[in-house]
């Protein structure tokens, strides 16, 4: 999902980086709040945050003969909320712009919107929905983080589309043919994903109910009924 | 029994080999694809819409790259290794607390 660098115009860098810096405020603001609320809740932000790291670090093939990798925000916007993740992407992008020539600075901005702001915002909108549903906990994992995932990459081929309107059909042309690039790429990957962490989900509901509990992650009711089948 | 409690496992396991599966297919009717990064695709779709050639984008901070797509891999491994390692280290200790009871 990475904008690389060089690839966008100085002011699409620059408002995408006004849009970040309030969101990154936000999630620091929030971070704190949760650590000084409850100090157990830090190995559970270990576990989302580095399935995010993991996840991301995976560069795998796809149907449209290109690599794109997973994002892994889901379980985070999950447990802690868009803000919170907003802050772990960038930790991440950080690593991948400094050492790995993916992304950069300069579109570091345009790249925390799409990671670490709409993508998990999109799957906090379907976690919400979800949570106090009949809606079976692994179900509403999964759905939530192959949204994210996938909105991610809508927003990565929006930012672009933005920049570069086609000269015939303008920004919807450009969209068709960034979305093309990006969202096709996306589907299988974020399906994947979407399983893998809802298995990951399961062992942190069988190892650390109480934390889920705590944190009113999901209703006890279906934690409960979660630990008992699937 | 066993697959009631497993259910997951094994639709992760499905998963993961029909996305093999749909890789081997890919490769079979595309031979010639590259799986090239989508980000480098959209860079090339980038420089095509513009008509400018992608060399023509420098970076606006300047930025450092591996040296060669081997150190590359190395650095993209670390990062999923730190990840691993804390994810591993946080699980045993959580099944550590739960034997203690």
């Amino acid at each position: 999902m990475h904008i690389m660098e060089g690839f966008l115009p100085l002011e699409w860098c620059i408002a995408w980086w006004v849009l970040a810096l309030p969101f990154l405020g936000w999630g620091f603001f929030r971070l704190r709040r949760v650590l000084d609320a409850d100090r157990e809740a830090l190995p559970l932000l270990g576990v989302t945050g580095a399935f995010i790291f993991i996840l991301s670090s995976l560069k795998l093939p796809s149907v449209t003969g290109s690599s794109s990798h997973p994002t892994g925000t889901g379980l985070s916007s999950i447990c802690f909320g868009p803000g919170i993740t907003s802050v772990v992407c960038l930790v991440v992008l950080l690593f991948q712009s400094l050492f790995l020539a993916h992304g950069g600075l300069s579109v570091l901005g345009a790249n925390i919107i799409s990671m670490g702001v709409v993508g998990p915002m999109a799957g906090y909108l379907v976690y919400r929905a979800l949570r106090d549903s009949r809606v079976n906990v692994y179900m509403t994992v999964f759905l939530v983080c192959a949204v994210a995932d996938i909105c991610t990459y809508v927003t990565t081929s929006l930012e672009l589309a933005l920049a570069y309107p086609a000269a015939v059909g303008g920004v919807a042309t450009s969209l068709g043919v960034f979305l093309g690039i990006f969202a096709v790429t996306q589907v299988p990957l974020a399906i994947v994903e979407g399983i893998v962490l809802a298995l990951v989900f399961k062992y942190i509901i069988q190892l650390k109910p109480e934390i889920l509990f705590r944190l009113r992650i999901f209703p006890e009711r279906a934690i409960t009924e979660a630990r008992g089948g699937a | 029994m066993m697959l009631r409690r497993y259910r997951l496992e094994v639709i992760a396991l499905f998963a993961i080999v029909a996305f093999i599966g749909l890789f081997l297919l890919t490769t079979s009717f595309a031979p010639d694809a590259e799986f090239a990064g989508a980000d480098t695709a959209g860079s090339a779709q980038v420089a095509a819409l513009t008509g400018r050639s992608a060399e023509e984008f420098t970076p606006l901070v300047p930025q450092w790259e591996p040296p060669s797509g081997e150190i590359e891999s190395a650095l993209f491994a670390l990062q999923a290794a730190g990840g691993g390692l804390v994810a591993g280290y946080i699980f045993g200790r959580w099944k550590g607390e739960a034997k203690k009871g």
